[in-house]
Order: structure tokens, then C-alpha cells, then sequence
């Protein structure tokens, strides 16, 4: 018996164990999968950050006859609902702005937790994205600062770290936390005050520091030439979304904010050449390795930012060809309007290419990715350009299919006068260096798109326009759809191959959060948050066609397929 | 002298009204001075020629130093000269108010606290206690001191006599915490029925860890010392932030 055994095991070792390794060898060679499943296990569905399911039960052909399956009330409207849901074995981990946290059953919505996390006395920056799940916990940034892991079946507090001193800092975390292997790593907000922007990673589960990369190199690390005097110690650079994560480079992808002041360089700019590798390294995308937080290599998207165009938002992982050859790319979107396309291993420029039609910001960019005339302001020298600081897209996320190949984003046309103006930083405190009055195109009726583009060659496969603002994530499915929601309160399906709108449903209030898809018990939900709010909504209250009717509220409502459609 | 008074009598005049009678003073000097002409909306809101005001995320600082002095190379004058000071106070209030911001007597601002006129001394000592460039390494990730800073320690009562009695701080809170078989340098927080509450200090910042009362040992004794917290400073630094303690700290 125990020869038989041993025999049996040398046979795993010496003969299948090789083939078993080869097979594994030619699956990591193979394209990147970011698809979800039955769960939607991360902010941006996987650590890529697609926003794209593989699930097709729900399909261009059926969506037509998708109906609400259940509703679920926060009762916290503070800010809309701005939230990703998460969905892991069946139960959805849903939070508010203010980062209450609640863990609902996914096929009925009963409510089988809460976690109320003590409300902000008077005003705060509580603008919560979504919460993050692994192993036995569920993690939370919080408004005043804290990084909390929960309990995953009891949403009981189990640690909780001052990640910053709010009081101090005027941060916040308002992005959901990525995880990476044994780490939970959090960003904050704060690069328009008087703030160097930070990522910091923790422990898993004990809640221990594991790094702390600041965006801003100190006096004696490289880079920090690229400012001048003191002015890298409240530089902003906050990189205050979530980032994304490649295994098998084991690196950590992330998006910084601005440079701060927002829109007057004369105190950070250090002279010299002037716009290459300038304040590094806001506006950038980073690559950090995921065990120790150092720096493999970064790109920075806006040298020297004077229009306040963040490089905070996701970064897609794509494995496509390029010149016959399979790449690891890293596809970004920054609020300049421009999205580019990087190699993800070395962080070399492959491709930029405008998402906006309004980009009077600058002439244009070299083939090399060089931008070429810019137009900055200065004191006394106001400047009207296009995009505005709320973004040529704002922070809502892009979604990827494989199926298509197509980028999805939703872009916006809103232009701004900006009046750059020295400011004295004050830590904590706004620095935005000037002011801005945002100003709606006048021969468009039109502010906002939704596109698909080649992320290779930049060209645009087809556009559905839309007279307010997309300020809602798209989400794109294996059913060739393309899912999203309007601040009129629509949540509508696009055909991923066409654009053409399929269906669409009227929740009663405004989109502003990200919509997630999965399945229980082989059965398909699409939920999306409803609540209008956010900063970025009330900067365009007022300059829309319909804003006075666009709704806040905080539910999440979620839609399946009638028993007995195909 | 009675001018002197005057001033201080209309200040503190404005912050005995009540805040709903100090921002309905600061809407009607705003509707007065403010919209306008070519200027701002009433209520702040857009489609004046100047910028809407209203949930634009303003600091009170901001619209304190942009009321009061204006804002070179464009239309908006510099109010400070024009308005009483009751007019200024009432009208930040109330486009304050417009961005959220409940009116108070302290002005909220952010950073630094604020504390009495200190010595060079203290003032440096009291940017080396918060010195957000030396990370987790700076008093306030585990101290507050006048509101600002990380509550981990309990509030500091006496200052210690220099540096080097600093560094050698007696710490009988510091206990030692067993979980899963691991020890650790442990400030407890509560002991109730359901939860045991304390910090883990076994590096910064501390972690607070709620754990069943059975999964915890606590001793009495630890190997912890206040000097390996405080290594990021020198004993000038160190002596700098004890005249700064002095300062801030009522015995």
C-alpha cells in the first residue's frame, strides 16, 4: 500500500508535475485575463481594472426584457452613491460616501450587516469609492483618514490605522483600497491644498505598515531636483483613485494627482528646460513593486501641470500585439482629455490619443509623446481652454472588452477660463493657485460622450453623445453591452459593437457610482448605484440643461432577467 | 484706546449672534456688494459674469484671503478696505455657508495648530512635532497636542525636564499583548466583555486592534522604549520640542 503510494507520488513528480509546470508556463505567456465571473472581486473588477465581465446570460439579444430584481436603501444620501460594489461567494459589500458599510445577500439584497462608521461632524470630504475584500476581511478608507479592516462575516472592527492626520492634512481616503497579494494599499486626496501626495501599504492581517512611497521625492532621493526649493514638501501629486495590479510583474500600477499650487508653477517650477520630467512625480502613472514600494519606472503624462489635469485615474492591463508582438500595455486615461497607452513592464510610451474633441490646451503631441504648445496661464494672463478642471473625463471608470477590443470611456466637454495667481501654501489647507470659472461650450449642445476606441491606434470605432454629463463608470459584458447611467436617473445598455442604446431604465436619481455584474447560483445581476453628488456635481450644477432635476439618493438597484427568457 | 475697543466689541459682537443671524447679515451684504452688475449670482450660483460660488469645495481661508484681498488682474476687488469688519465676517460666513462650511468662532482651519506666540525655540518645536516630511517617524502619530495629531498615548500631562529624560520616558502603560502565539508591545484601550481594544506598537503608526477577550493575554511588563519612537529626532530637535510642549501644555 505505502510502496504504491510512494510510487504514485514519484509518477506526479517526475512525469505530470514538468507537463502540469509547461501548461502553467504557456498560461502565463497567454494574454492577461481581467474578466470577472460569478464574483466582482475588485474596484475595477479584477486587479486590472477592465470593468469587464465574462458572464453573457444577459446579452444584446435579451437585455430588452432585464427587470429590477431587488432594491436596496442606504439611507445615507449625504454626497449620492458613489460607490463599487463587490461581490465575493454570493454576498455584496456596498459603501456609502460616508463610508458606512453594509454586506447584502447578492441574489435577494436582505441586509445582513451594517457597519456605521461614526458620521463627520459638519463638513467633510467624505466622497467614499467602494470598499475592498480579501480573505476573511473587508476593508475601508474613511474620511478622516483610517484605513479599517472589518470582520467579513460580522462587519465587526477587527484593526484600524491613522494612515494621516486629517486635521492636519486636509486628506482623506476616498478610493477604494487595492490589494496585493498580502497588502491592502490605500492612496489619499488632498493635491489641491497644501499636501506631498503618499501610497501606503499595510498588512493584511495585522494591520502593520508594510511601505510608504511618497509621490514626491525628498531632498535626498532622485527627482526631487525637479522642484524648486521647498515647494516638494506640499506638491500634491495626491494619487487619490485606485490602482491596479500585475502578478506576474508583481507591480503595483497607480495615478497621481496634480502638482500643487494647482495653476501657478513659479514657485515649484525650478527653471531650466521646462517641460520635460518637471515636478516629478505628479500627473504621472507609477510602477511599484508590490513587496516593497520602491520605484521600477514611471511616465509622466502632464510635465510641469498648470491646468490641474490629474493623472489620478485607473489603469487598464491589456496584453495585445503590437508589431506582431504580444505586449503587456498599460492603457490611461488623464483629465487632459488625452489617453495613452504605455508598455506596462518598462513603462515605455507607445501611443496618445485625444478622447475629447474640445483639447485647446495644447497644439497637439509628437509621435515620441511630447506636447506641443501649450497654452498655460499665468498671473494676469487668464486663459480659456478646454478641458476644464473637472476633467476631459472624470473619475467615473473606463470599461475594456476583450471581445471588441475597444477602450470605453465617458468623455466630457466643458471648457474654462483659468486665472493662475501666487498663493503661500498654508499645509492642509487649499492651494489651488488662482481660481477658475468653468464655461460650456457655446456651439455644442452636446457635453459628454461615450466612446469606443482602439487602444492601439487611438481611432474612434463609434461615439453616443448625450446633452448633460456621464459621470457614471461604464461596465462592458461578455453579452457585447456596454452598461452606464445618466444624472437624469437613466441606467441604460449600449451595444458594445455599435453604440446603439438597447434598453434603459429610469431608478429615480442620478448615476454617479459603478455598475457591477454577477452571478448566484448561475443566475446574472446587473446593479448599479443610484444618488446623484460628488465634487464634480456640484461644480456643473447650474451650467447643465436639466440640473436643477437631477436626483440625490442612495440605493443600489439591481436587475436580472425574467424566469424563462433566453 | 476706544477705538482699539471698538474693533473688539463689533468682532466679538458678530460671533455672539447667533449663526443664523450672522449668515442672514452675510447674505445681504452679499446681495448688496457681491451680486451685482457683471458679478456674482445671487446665492452664489452661476450665470453671473463672475465665478459661481456656491459647493465649489472653498476653504474658509480661501474665501477669507480672496474677500479680504481681492484677486489682482481681475474684477474682484480687495474688501478688506471697504467693508466693516462685521460686513467681512458675516459675508465670508455666508459664501462659507454656500460651500458647506457651518459658521464657528474657530476658524477651521487646517494644519498646524495654531498655539500661543511661541519662542524661535518653541516655534520650530513645534513644526518638528508635526513634521509631516519625517512620516510616521514625527510625536504626532501617536501624540495630540491642541486638537492636531494621532491620540494613541494619552494626553501628555508633564513634560519631561530634556532630552535625555525624554528618551528614557518611563511607559507603565506599555504592556505586552499575546495573539496567536505572537507578543507584542501592546497600549490597551478598553477590556469589556465582548472586545479587548488596544494598540499594537510594534511599529508606526499603531495599529488599533479589537480582538475577543479570549484570544488576548496581557502582561504587565514590555521591553518597549519611549527612544526607539523617537529616533527620527536629535537631541536639539528633541529639546526644541519640549520648549514647545512647555509652551502648549497647561500643568
Amino acid at each position: 500500500m505505502s510502496f504504491y503510494y510512494d510510487e504514485l507520488i514519484m509518477t506526479i513528480a517526475v512525469r505530470v508535475l514538468p507537463f502540469f509546470l509547461a501548461i502553467t508556463a504557456v498560461a502565463q505567456s497567454g494574454p492577461a485575463d481581467g474578466a470577472t465571473r460569478a464574483d466582482w472581486p475588485h474596484y475595477g473588477g479584477t486587479q486590472l481594472s477592465w470593468r469587464y465581465s465574462a458572464l453573457d446570460q444577459i446579452n444584446a439579444n435579451n437585455v430588452k426584457q432585464l427587470a429590477p430584481a431587488w432594491i436596496f436603501q442606504t439611507g445615507d444620501y449625504e454626497q449620492g452613491l458613489q460607490s463599487t460594489p463587490i461581490v465575493v461567494d454570493g454576498v455584496m459589500y456596498l459603501s456609502t460616501s460616508r463610508g458606512q458599510v453594509f454586506a447584502l445577500d447578492a441574489a435577494t439584497g436582505t441586509l445582513l450587516w451594517n457597519y456605521e462608521y461614526p458620521l463627520p461632524k459638519g463638513r467633510a470630504n467624505a466622497q467614499n469609492h467602494g470598499v475592498a475584500v480579501a480573505g476573511g476581511n473587508v476593508f475601508v478608507g474613511t474620511y478622516d483618514d483610517y484605513l479599517v479592516a472589518l470582520d467579513r462575516k460580522t462587519g465587526r472592527e477587527e484593526w484600524k490605522v491613522a494612515v494621516n492626520d486629517s486635521k492636519q492634512c486636509g486628506c482623506a481616503i476616498n478610493g477604494a483600497p487595492l490589494i496585493a497579494k498580502d497588502k491592502v494599499i490605500v492612496g489619499e486626496t488632498g493635491g489641491d491644498g497644501a499636501l506631498r501626495g503618499y501610497l501606503a501599504a499595510f498588512d493584511i492581517k495585522t494591520g502593520r505598515l508594510a511601505w510608504r512611497f511618497f509621490t514626491i521625492p525628498g531632498p535626498t532621493e532622485k527627482g526631487n531636483e525637479t522642484w524648486k526649493g521647498d515647494s516638494w514638501k506640499f506638491g500634491g501629486g495626491a494619487p487619490w483613485m485606485t490602482g491596479s495590479y500585475d502578478s506576474s510583474l508583481n507591480l503595483v500600477y497607480w495615478g497621481t494627482g496634480n502638482a500643487a499650487s494647482d495653476l501657478y508653477a513659479g514657485d515649484r517650477d525650478p527653471g531650466g528646460k521646462g517641460e520635460d520630467g518637471l515636478n516629478l512625480y505628479t500627473a504621472s502613472v507609477i510602477a511599484l513593486d508590490a513587496d516593497t514600494g520602491k520605484l521600477r519606472w514611471y511616465y509622466q503624462e502632464v510635465p510641469k501641470d498648470v491646468w490641474d489635469y490629474d493623472a489620478a485615474y485607473e489603469s487598464i492591463l491589456i496584453d495585445r500585439e503590437v508589431g506582431g508582438k504580444l505586449r503587456k500595455l498599460l492603457v490611461h486615461v488623464n483629465k487632459s482629455g488625452y489617453a495613452f497607452t504605455l508598455d506596462r513592464a518598462t513603462g515605455e510610451y507607445i501611443k496618445a490619443f485625444p478622447i475629447v474633441e474640445l483639447h485647446t490646451w495644447v497644439k497637439g503631441i509628437t509621435e515620441d509623446g511630447k506636447w506641443v504648445g501649450r497654452v498655460e496661464p499665468e498671473p494676469g494672463h487668464p486663459v480659456d481652454v478646454c478641458p476644464s478642471p473637472v476633467g476631459g473625463k472624470s473619475w467615473n471608470g473606463n470599461a475594456y472588452s476583450p471581445r471588441t477590443g475597444f477602450v470605453y470611456t465617458p468623455s466630457l466637454e466643458i471648457c474654462t477660463k483659468l486665472i493662475a495667481n501666487r498663493q503661500e501654501p498654508r499645509e492642509g489647507n487649499g492651494f489651488l493657485g488662482g481660481n477658475w470659472i468653468l464655461d460650456m461650450p457655446t456651439d455644442r449642445t452636446d457635453y459628454s460622450h461615450i466612446d469606443a476606441y482602439d487602444p492601439l491606434t487611438g481611432k474612434r470605432a463609434w461615439t453616443y453623445p448625450y446633452k448633460n454629463v456621464v459621470l457614471a463608470s461604464l461596465l462592458a459584458t461578455a453579452g457585447d453591452l456596454v452598461f452606464t447611467g445618466d444624472p437624469e436617473g437613466f441606467f441604460f445598455a449600449l451595444d458594445a459593437k455599435t453604440g446603439t442604446k438597447l434598453w434603459s431604465f429610469q431608478t429615480g436619481a442620478g448615476h454617479r457610482g459603478s455598475a457591477v455584474t454577477y452571478s448566484v447560483n448561475g443566475k446574472q445581476y446587473v446593479a448599479t448605484p443610484t444618488g446623484w453628488g460628488s465634487i464634480a456635481a456640484s461644480m456643473v450644477r447650474g451650467l447643465l440643461h436639466d440640473s436643477n432635476r437631477f436626483r440625490n439618493g442612495s440605493a443600489l438597484v439591481v436587475f436580472a432577467l425574467p424566469e424563462g427568457a433566453r | 484706546m476706544i477705538r482699539v475697543l471698538l474693533v473688539v466689541s463689533i468682532v466679538a459682537s458678530a460671533w455672539a449672534q447667533s449663526p443664523a443671524e450672522l449668515l442672514a447679515q452675510g447674505e445681504k451684504v452679499f446681495n448688496q456688494s457681491c451680486a451685482t452688475g457683471y458679478c456674482h449670482a445671487l446665492k452664489g450660483g452661476s450665470g453671473g459674469g463672475a465665478p459661481r460660488l456656491a459647493a465649489r469645495g472653498f476653504e474658509e481661508a480661501y474665501i477669507n484671503g480672496v474677500t479680504t484681498r481681492g484677486v489682482p488682474g481681475t474684477a474682484m476687488p480687495a474688501f478688506g478696505t471697504t467693508l466693516s469688519r462685521l460686513e467681512l465676517v458675516s459675508v465670508i460666513a455666508y459664501v462659507g455657508s454656500l460651500n458647506g462650511l457651518t459658521p464657528s468662532p474657530i476658524t477651521g482651519q487646517r494644519g498646524m495648530p495654531a498655539g500661543p506666540s511661541l519662542s524661535v525655540e518653541a516655534a520650530h518645536g513645534r513644526e518638528l512635532f508635526y513634521d509631516a516630511t519625517r512620516s510616521y517617524g514625527r510625536c504626532a502619530t501617536c501624540h495630540e497636542v491642541s486638537g492636531v495629531g494621532i491620540a494613541v498615548a494619552s494626553p501628555i500631562g508633564k513634560v519631561p525636564a530634556d532630552a535625555a529624560a525624554l528618551r528614557s520616558l518611563a511607559t507603565p502603560a506599555v504592556k505586552t499583548a499575546v495573539m496567536n502565539g505572537e507578543s507584542m508591545p501592546a497600549l490597551v484601550v478598553s477590556q469589556g466583555k465582548s472586545r479587548t481594544v488596544l494598540f499594537d506598537l510594534t511599529s508606526a503608526p499603531a495599529v488599533q486592534r479589537s480582538i475577543e477577550p479570549g484570544a488576548v493575554t496581557i502582561r504587565d511588563e514590555s521591553s518597549w522604549k519611549h527612544s526607539s519612537a523617537i529616533s527620527a529626532y536629535s537631541d536639539t530637535e528633541l529639546n526644541a520640542i519640549l520648549a514647545f510642549l512647555r509652551a502648549a501644555i497647561k500643568p
